[in-house]
């Protein structure tokens, strides 16, 4: 068995037969159908969406910090490596936190799309194709081919309307924007603004050449991936934030972020003991000694990042005095 | 170790030492691989998007005619074996409707990005020839007459603008040609200018040939249904509906109409009033026209296998002879026997009288064009530009005709 068969035995089969079943529940649409299927797999995958936002994220706050370390390192190659690593391991940050997650992710959305585009059948070729990949089912049989038409849209032939390329670059454009890291390195600056307006560009440039039914996909996908990004980092980027016009949501990761640097630098001990006395009390054990140390939650995010979030709400009564 | 100071500087080597656990390290080596499995495979060009084409060969005196994937209209005199013209489409092979499209994988009518795919307009219609002419159609939406001896265009339908891609192959009754288009209209044009004689809009895409049994012309179409047609002012005359998509070309044998359905069902209607005479049912796609000899049909469906029917009661007369790969490509019958021949590229001869199947040869090339038969040669256009005669009854391969114009 080749790796095409293996790939299309385990992933792309089982997902392409599924989005042809479900166009027979949902109306024969495959316009909603993709849409559906879209939101189901990005629900199924949020657990590791977050986990590589969150993951994101930390390893943005602590680009301050590397960047120190590679300013005192900088001709060093070895010690820089150790000394970021370190880094990494006392906050608790895996450097691959955020590949990992996207990792897994990756082979559900080439799936995604390979059934998207093979479930149009566009020409004959694909048409026959399609045969090979269908499951006995009765309901596949009786759907095929599928009805391309939804709304102003032939699913099989790009949208000549610019309506999904504008939709698509629009809301790429948006995503980026909100995990386009705030940099003061002129640089850096260069290089987001080129991803912010490249990405776009290209993707909204794809929808006239790809069907359109690809598009839909890619639309839905950024504005789902919009929603979850606001849940987790707030609008980021794309909103400028001046003092006046903090969001509640900002305020408590700028806050957030403060308190961590207050905290000694990376060389010292991360302790972090107010939290850990809150959180052993919380979790019902009696007292956890300074020094002791906590095991690491896995997520990528920094370890004080998240015992300060985890802080429980002072309450009378309970919260225990410090001498 | 020096080495592993290296390796945990790259970052999935570091999760590694990270998380030593055998499941951890099982779990990451998973999705390294299914990355790879779904770079390699899924964010190219996916087969199929790309038209290329697989147009069978027709042979009238000693010329034979086929389509190539280049987009030509190629003769070649099987007498000798030698080209014996060739000539390339005057016509713009640009689609102005819908353009080009980025990396090949879109153009409707275009090559050069996906797995090598022709720069040239598709053909899937095996090209026909009455009188002096050659009638060939393209998926850029054009119908060509072309003169048979010379290759020189008579005429082209339409004249300036393009119809809807043509999937469909031409056919000639009297002195019209019908064809149609894949947003499901029928044409009928006349046969020497190439002037309207009528249209037929079905409710969706026809990627079949229309068949005829002279007075009226069969059609089946996306939208399930099996038309008949007046021939002469394409008037409906009945519809008979299934329960699936008709994509394979329909037959007309003793008064009846045979055509496979996307349900998996074979269906047999009466000519006359549209009326259902019985229905088989397959384990995949009947997408190639069945073959009917001796009132018994070879009805091959894409499950690989030829299922042998009694063309009136529809009961399976022998056991289905399984070829282990589908079988897109129609049947030819030569003498008693049904040469089939498989996706993957083995010649089978089904013998009429015992109903037993033998291999003829193996062209170990993909075949998905309709077979085509003269003077016991059996020609088969595969999908690398080539034709390959075959001898009907010894299975005995002669020379091959490459249908690159460049070599």
């Amino acid at each position: 068995m080749g790796i095409g068969e293996i790939w299309n035995t385990i992933i792309l089969q089982p997902m392409l037969n599924v989005l042809i079943a479900l166009s027979h529940y949902l109306f024969n649409s495959f316009g909603l159908t993709i849409i559906v299927l879209t939101i189901i797999i990005r629900v199924l995958m949020l657990p590791l969406t977050l986990k590589q936002l969150h993951a994101t994220k930390a390893m943005q706050e602590l680009q301050p910090k590397i960047a120190e370390i590679q300013k005192k390192y900088g001709k060093d190659k070895q010690k820089l490596a150790q000394a970021q690593m370190k880094l990494y391991k006392e906050s608790g940050i895996s450097p691959t936190g955020c590949m990992v997650p996207m990792l897994v992710q990756l082979p559900i959305w080439i799936a995604l799309y390979q059934s998207i585009m093979r479930a149009l059948a566009i020409t004959p070729e694909g048409l026959l194709n399609l045969s090979r990949y269908l499951y006995s089912w009765p309901v596949v049989y009786s759907m095929l081919p599928l009805k391309s038409q939804f709304l102003w849209l032939d699913l099989a032939v790009p949208d000549r309307t610019f309506i999904l390329a504008i939709l698509v670059g629009g809301s790429m454009w948006v995503q980026q924007k909100m995990v386009t890291p705030q940099t003061a390195d002129p640089q850096q600056q260069a290089q987001s603004r080129m991803m912010l307006w490249m990405m776009p560009l290209m993707f909204g440039f794809f929808c006239l050449s790809f069907p359109s039914g690809l598009a839909l996909y890619w639309t839905i996908s950024n504005i789902i991936s919009i929603g979850i990004q606001y849940f987790v980092t707030g609008w980021g980027g794309l909103v400028k934030v001046t003092a006046g016009r903090q969001t509640g949501r900002d305020k408590k990761y700028k806050k957030r972020i403060a308190q961590v640097e207050e905290v000694p630098s990376y060389e010292a001990d991360v302790g972090a003991d107010i939290v850990a006395v809150d959180s052993a009390q919380e979790e019902g054990v009696d007292y956890e000694k300074p020094g002791d140390k906590r095991q690491d939650r896995g997520g990528g995010y920094p370890e004080r990042l998240r015992a300060i979030r985890r802080q429980p709400k002072r309450r009378k009564g309970h919260h225990p005095k410090r001498r | 170790m020096w080495f592993k100071r290296i390796f945990i500087k790259l970052p999935l080597s570091s999760y590694l030492f990270e998380h030593k656990s055998i499941l951890g390290k099982a779990l990451l080596l998973l999705v390294m691989l299914l990355v790879i499995m779904g770079g390699s495979t899924g964010l190219g060009c996916i087969e199929g998007l790309q038209p290329i084409g697989w147009s069978g060969g027709v042979v009238a005196d000693g010329i034979l005619f086929v389509g190539s994937k280049e987009g030509k209209l190629v003769a070649i005199n099987i007498a000798t074996g030698t080209d014996y013209g060739r000539r390339q489409w005057s016509e713009s092979l640009k689609m102005p409707a819908s353009g080009g499209g980025l990396f090949g994988c879109m153009g409707p009518a275009y090559g050069g990005g996906c797995g090598g795919a022709p720069a040239g307009v598709a053909i899937y219609g095996t090209p026909t020839v009455s009188g002096d002419l050659v009638y060939i159609g393209g998926y850029n939406g054009k119908m060509y007459a072309f003169n048979s001896s010379s290759l020189v265009m008579r005429w082209v339908y339409p004249r300036e603008s393009y119809l809807k891609p043509i999937v469909s192959g031409p056919v000639i009754v009297s002195d019209s040609v019908y064809f149609s288009t894949s947003d499901g209209v029928v044409y009928a044009l006349d046969a020497a200018t190439g002037d309207k004689q009528w249209e037929f809009q079905a409710g969706d895409k026809i990627w079949s040939t229309p068949a005829s049994d002279g007075t009226t012309v069969y059609i089946s179409s996306f939208d399930n249904k099996l038309y008949a047609l007046n021939a002469e002012n394409g008037a409906k005359k009945w519809e008979f509906e299934t329960e699936g998509s008709l994509v394979s070309t329909p037959l007309v044998y003793n008064n009846k109409v045979y055509v496979g359905s996307l349900n998996r069902y074979l269906y047999a209607v009466n000519a006359s009033d549209g009326s259902q005479e019985w229905k088989f049912m397959g384990e995949s796609w009947f997408w190639a026209k069945p073959v009917a000899h001796n009132n018994v049909i070879y009805a091959p469906s894409l499950d690989g296998k030829v299922y042998i029917l009694d063309a009136e009661s529809g009961g399976e007369v022998a056991d289905a002879v399984d070829l282990e790969s589908s079988i897109p490509s129609s049947p030819v019958l030569v003498d008693n026997k049904v040469i089939i021949a498989s996706q993957k590229g083995v010649v089978y001869a089904l013998d009429t009288v015992t109903n037993k199947s033998r291999v003829l040869a193996d062209i170990e090339e993909e075949i998905y064009s309709s077979l085509c038969a003269s003077d016991g040669v059996i020609y088969i256009h595969t999908q690398d530009y080539t034709v390959h005669p075959v001898d009907a009854n010894t299975g005995g391969k002669l020379a091959t005709i490459s249908l690159k114009i460049s070599e």
